[in-house]
């Protein structure tokens, strides 16, 4: 809608013309960023107790509390986004099952019921029980992996949008996800991870942040051979309006926790690797907002 | 059945008496379209030519707006229609993302997706869309794709060859085909568009969509 304000009358004029828009904006960028931390700091939770169970026991607790907080934002931002929010029940009592929003919502339903099981053992019960939230973490590492893809399935189930490919994408949420939990635990860790985690979780966030980058890559330059949706869309990033932006979202998600792991891991600077997960979290919302945005601008009809 | 449109181009005028017609008969609101007529400059002056093409909803056979829906808000009726139930709608707006024709919106009053449902409370009624009732030139033409007897089976027969769909590399089977378009009616990355609307001045754009 556009309407001008006339000096002479202070009429508005009202013109009915069509303007493309971004229906899903920051929100969504949101979600996305905040299901990375929530799943991801699982997945390496699940690791390091199964490689270091002597000296990450500790992160039991802080770990599912991150998980939990995360994840709720996740929902929350999910929720804020609908237009008709106060019918989200209706994903439950009118489920459509082709639906990757429909399997997301029950995938994540169960995800955060595990999530609250295990803080109630390790945190509430009478024995502190570590074996049953082993046992549970189990589970849920492996719902955490539905939970992280079905944003994948969405994109891929968008037709309209050509840049969103689901074998790329779903690639893509895995990586934010151990890229997201790795700089988390580094961040939550402390000093109080020996050298040999510190250089793990340094090689999962260098290496997360690598292979993600080598597909955002790819799709930049191979990705409009295939498509002229695709070509039209990569010009909003190559030249077009969120051309800085795109590259800020590489550069600090991508590039800058690279070279630093890389100098962290030479030098044994714990401090070089705490700044790359602090780059790599705020660059990945920029990345995954730019990607979730540009398709959106292209024309339709 | 099987309900269907077509379009012949070579007949449109582009007075769009279609879509204030369908306007008036959905009550859509200013800043959406249920159907629009597109039209497209080409040639350089004085050789130049006005292109009018009537977008609408394609009522897919392999819909991804129905296979999108979280809560079976867009589903398909007896009839072939793809319809909205705007009382379940939840407005996430994946329908939005879906369709690669861009014809569903989210409806700024009721907060919930809508687009063309080809009048599908007047068929119940035995009724012919409105669109198709203001044509002057009948270049809107409706009714059962099953039907070999019906005008648009009919009018598919005699024009083999020249009939076309949108986008139909998407694999979603539209119900809505075109007579003696081209690249240009049917492509949106054919032609360039300008920003917005630029008769005047000074524009400020208003929120679109609803909250968004």
């Amino acid at each position: 809608m556009v309407h001008e304000a006339i000096a002479a009358t202070n009429a508005i004029v009202v013109l009915d013309v069509p303007l493309p828009g971004i229906v899903w904006g920051w929100i969504i960028t949101m979600n996305m960023w905040a299901k990375s931390i929530g799943t991801g700091i699982i997945f390496i939770t699940f690791f390091l107790l199964k490689k270091y169970p002597e000296e990450t026991g500790f992160i039991r607790f802080p770990a599912v509390v991150v998980s939990i907080v995360f994840i709720h934002l996740f929902l929350f931002f999910t929720v804020i986004d609908l237009h008709q929010m106060f019918r989200f029940w209706h994903i439950f009592f009118y489920p459509h099952m082709t639906s990757a929003i429909t399997i997301g919502a029950w995938m994540a339903t169960g995800f955060v019921g595990l999530l609250l099981a295990m803080a109630y053992f390790i945190y509430m019960h009478p024995r502190k029980d570590k074996e049953m939230y082993d046992k549970l973490l189990g589970y849920t590492v492996i719902l955490a992996i539905p939970v992280t893809l079905y944003t994948a399935g969405l994109m891929a189930q968008s037709t309209a949008r050509e840049l969103w490919q689901m074998p790329t994408e779903s690639a893509q949420m895995i990586l934010a996800a151990l890229l997201a939990g790795s700089a988390t635990m580094i961040l939550l860790g402390g000093n109080r991870f020996n050298n040999r985690i510190k250089k793990d979780l340094g090689l999962i966030l260098g290496l997360s942040a690598f292979s993600a980058f080598i597909l955002y890559m790819a799709e930049y330059i191979f990705g409009g051979m295939k498509a002229e949706e695709v070509i039209a869309t990569l010009e909003f990033i190559k030249g077009g309006e969120y051309t800085i932006m795109f590259w800020i979202g590489q550069v600090m998600a991508f590039i800058i926790p690279m070279v630093l792991v890389c100098l962290s891991i030479k030098k044994e600077s714990y401090y070089l690797l705490k700044i790359a997960a602090v780059s790599a979290l705020v660059g990945l919302w920029v990345a995954k907002h730019v990607w979730l945005v540009i398709p959106q601008l292209l024309n339709m009809s | 059945m099987q309900l269907g449109f077509l379009v012949d181009l070579r007949l449109c005028m582009g007075c769009k008496g279609c879509e204030i017609a369908c306007k008036v008969e959905n009550e859509v609101p200013l800043s959406t379209w249920r159907l629009r007529v597109k039209y497209v400059d080409v040639g350089s002056f004085p050789e130049t030519r006005r292109t009018f093409t009537p977008l609408r909803c394609n009522h897919c056979a392999n819909a991804p707006c129905e296979r999108i829906c979280p809560v079976s808000a867009l589903h398909y009726i007896e009839n072939g229609i793809v319809n909205i139930d705007k009382e379940r709608c939840i407005g996430c707006a994946g329908c939005v993302m879906a369709c690669p024709y861009g014809a569903i919106y989210i409806d700024p009053q009721t907060q919930t997706a809508d687009k063309c449902t080809y009048c599908a409370h007047r068929i119940a009624s035995s009724m012919m869309p409105s669109c198709v009732v203001a044509c002057p030139v009948e270049a809107n033409i409706f009714g059962d794709l099953d039907d070999p007897l019906s005008n648009i089976s009919k009018y598919i027969q005699q024009h083999q060859g020249n009939v076309q769909v949108r986008k139909p590399e998407k694999g979603t089977d539209p119900h809505h085909f075109y007579v003696g378009g081209g690249n240009v009616q049917l492509n949106p990355l054919a032609s360039f568009r300008g920003e917005g609307h630029n008769l005047f001045n000074k524009l400020t754009h208003l929120p679109l969509g609803g909250h968004h």
